[in-house]
């Protein structure tokens, strides 16, 4: 029978300790810090203006109206132009603060491209899709931050209201008959004023606090929900951008997961069939000369013949299953990029100079995307070019691996045309790296791939 | 014979001490890591350790490492590296600035008998064992030249046969020519890398090196 009073007991609970609970110092530190914030907006025009007013300084005074104009109109622009990156700069922090503060947290939108030369850096800030959402909600946060600023308002008013009768004797001790001004308190509507003349007076000031600052916590919570709503609508990494994320996080995994699958299919070759069929050919081995000593009976050379027979088909079996194996997976390739590119280039046709500069270790999948290409190239080259000479440069610093791969041949190799090269770009592809051919007709062939140094 | 083995797959492990048995040789430890095998060689001192590169615990090239350990540590013993694949760089690591009692060989080798156990047997002597894989790999990888650029195709030919440990007579064989004709090439080949005649057997080594290091 006591269950709606206990829950009624329960809500007066937490509607009385709500002021004094840890969310409620949170969100009142988070309105707090997003005035100030929120008045960037008002920077701007200060930035318009200064350049207004620096203009009108610096010019000849010939039209001070089309000075000033002039002056805005280089303010507004500079103003466009540092938007998008001032306001991601902002978001960070708006970010930082939700996640410090609320709990919340929003990931950060991919970052703006770089553009190249000061064309390309207008054209990266004006087409910068994130930065525009982060100018949209600091444009919003105006409102926001004056919303912000009244739930701070009620907190500080309501506690200030609170106090008015203790001290209210200390300062109104004078004898009577001395009439004085009656003191100001503060009620929830700001610009109106209560006047306390008396001390039982100072109790509705009393009262008026107690209920703001009871009202605080919940005020403070709805210009928060509502803020925490357009920074993740607005600073996140949009509904676009995380499915992007997600894709190609998923495809990196793919990746990873292929490359894995194929060195688990090499190791299990490696202990398996190829030393079962080593042992065999040892044991054929050991058995063809027991058998030489057996002296010239038919059946004895029949023996022998067969022996011999197995052991040679054993011994090929081997060379191609090695062959099939190193296809799969070339063992080496887990000792480093450079070892086995040495072998690679040690068993070319053509003679190869090869230099590898890599500080860091790819991923293993980057690696194994980085051989092969290698590999297909080499091939390439012995097959078509009729090089002298081929060089395999392998770089690995600036935060991405590139491979190139040189030769002074007859050139003309032609990726529309079937050549595995077509294949290459899809392989290098799935990594978002990029495969390059230059190749006249003549030569030299110069085929450089990018490739990122993790999936 | 006293040998000492290090290779993790088991059937092939013991196929290879029934062979070495077979043959009269005394196989002191058949373990199947590298830590076990350096441990086993630090007890037995044999003449020549076989080793399989891929060991656990990573099953990459622990073997090689622990080869390159046993050529500082103990370099009376002799060092056979055994592999189901043949890497450049792996084979320039092992003969670095001394080819004496080393040997790298496909697993593929042990099939035929016979050769497997002279290869052996050259490297706990002192003398080198290499795949002939290997000698076209280091020859492959542009490190011919200069030192090398005096002697002729034949000779070339001849050095490569040494570099991969035969004997004269071995090398008389393949190349189908008489011993007399191999012994003047290869003084000839002595004379003109200038190692000096008095050295013996390990003037053959050096040529070796001379030659994979060109």
């Amino acid at each position: 029978m006591g269950g709606p009073l206990t829950a009624a007991v329960a809500w007066a609970r937490a509607a009385l300790l709500a002021p004094l609970s840890r969310r409620a110092r949170s969100e009142l530190l988070f309105c707090l810090a997003g005035i100030p914030l929120g008045l960037c907006l008002i920077g701007v025009l200060v930035w318009v203006m200064a350049f207004a007013a620096l203009v009108l300084l610096i010019s000849p005074r010939s039209d001070p109206a089309w000075v000033t104009a002039t002056g805005v109109a280089v303010g507004a622009l500079s103003a466009i132009l540092l938007a998008t990156r001032v306001a991601r700069r902002l978001g960070a922090v708006h970010r930082r603060l939700a996640a410090r503060l609320l709990g919340t947290r929003v990931p950060a939108p991919p970052p703006p491209e770089r553009g190249r030369g000061r064309l390309g850096w207008v054209a990266a800030g004006l087409g910068d899709g994130p930065g525009w959402r982060a100018v949209a909600y600091q444009v919003v946060k105006l409102p926001l931050a004056f919303l912000e600023a009244y739930a701070v308002f009620c907190w500080a008013g309501g506690l200030v209201n609170l106090t008015y009768p203790f001290w209210w004797g200390l300062f109104r001790n004078h004898p009577p008959g001395v009439t004085l001004d009656p003191v100001p308190a503060v009620t929830p509507f700001p610009g109106r004023l209560l006047q306390i003349a008396t001390f039982p007076g100072t109790f509705l000031a009393l009262g008026v606090g107690l209920a703001m600052v009871l009202a605080a916590p919940w005020v403070t919570r709805a210009v928060v929900a509502v803020d925490r709503r357009l920074l993740v609508a607005l600073l996140g990494p949009g509904r676009l951008a995380l499915r992007v994320r997600d894709l190609e996080h998923t495809r990196a995994l793919a990746v990873d997961d292929a490359a894995a699958q194929l060195r688990r299919v090499e190791r299990d070759l490696h202990d398996g069939a190829q030393i079962r069929l080593a042992t065999l050919a040892m044991h054929l081995g050991l058995a063809r000369e027991s058998l030489a000593g057996l002296g010239e009976a038919a059946e004895v050379s029949r023996a022998r013949e067969l022996v011999d027979a197995a052991h040679r088909d054993a011994k090929q079996a081997l060379g191609e299953l090695r062959d099939l194996a190193r296809g799969i997976h070339p063992p080496v390739l887990d000792s480093g990029l450079d070892d086995a590119l040495a072998t690679l280039a040690a068993t070319s046709a053509i003679p190869v100079e090869l230099a590898c500069d890599l500080p860091e270790r790819p991923a293993p999948a980057i690696e194994t995307i980085a051989y092969y290409c290698a590999a297909e190239l080499l091939a390439n080259a012995a097959k078509h070019s009729q090089a002298g000479r081929v060089t395999v440069q392998v770089d690995g610093r600036h935060g991405r691996l590139a491979l190139e791969v040189g030769d002074d041949g007859v050139g003309g190799a032609d990726p529309a045309r079937g050549s595995g090269l077509a294949g290459l770009a899809q392989r290098v592809s799935t990594v978002d790296g990029r495969l390059r051919v230059s190749s006249p007709q003549g030569g030299p062939t110069l085929v450089s791939v990018h490739l990122p140094l993790r999936t | 014979m006293r040998v000492v083995i290090a290779e993790d797959a088991a059937v092939f492990r013991e196929g290879l001490v029934r062979l070495l048995e077979d043959r009269g040789h005394q196989v002191c430890a058949a373990v199947a890591d590298g830590e076990a095998l350096l441990a086993a060689v630090a007890a037995h001192r044999p003449d020549v350790a076989v080793v399989d590169i891929r060991m656990p615990p990573t099953h990459t090239d622990e073997g090689l490492r622990a080869a390159l350990r046993l050529r500082a540590d103990h370099p009376e013993t002799g060092v056979l590296v055994f592999s189901q694949y043949i890497e450049t760089r792996y084979a320039a690591r092992l003969l670095q600035g001394n080819a004496a009692g080393v040997g790298y060989l496909l697993k593929d080798r042990v099939a035929d008998v016979a050769e497997f156990t002279e290869a052996l047997a050259r490297v706990a002597a002192g003398g080198t064992a290499l795949d002939p894989e290997v000698v076209g790999q280091l020859l492959g990888a542009g490190r011919h030249a200069k030192g090398l650029a005096g002697l002729t195709a034949r000779e070339r030919e001849v050095l490569a046969l040494m570099a991969e440990g035969r004997s004269n007579a071995g090398i008389a064989d393949l190349l189908v020519i008489s011993a007399g004709v191999v012994e003047k090439h290869v003084a000839s080949i002595f004379a003109k890398l200038g190692l000096p005649p008095a050295e013996g057997d390990n003037r053959r080594v050096l040529a070796v090196l001379r030659y994979l290091e060109a």
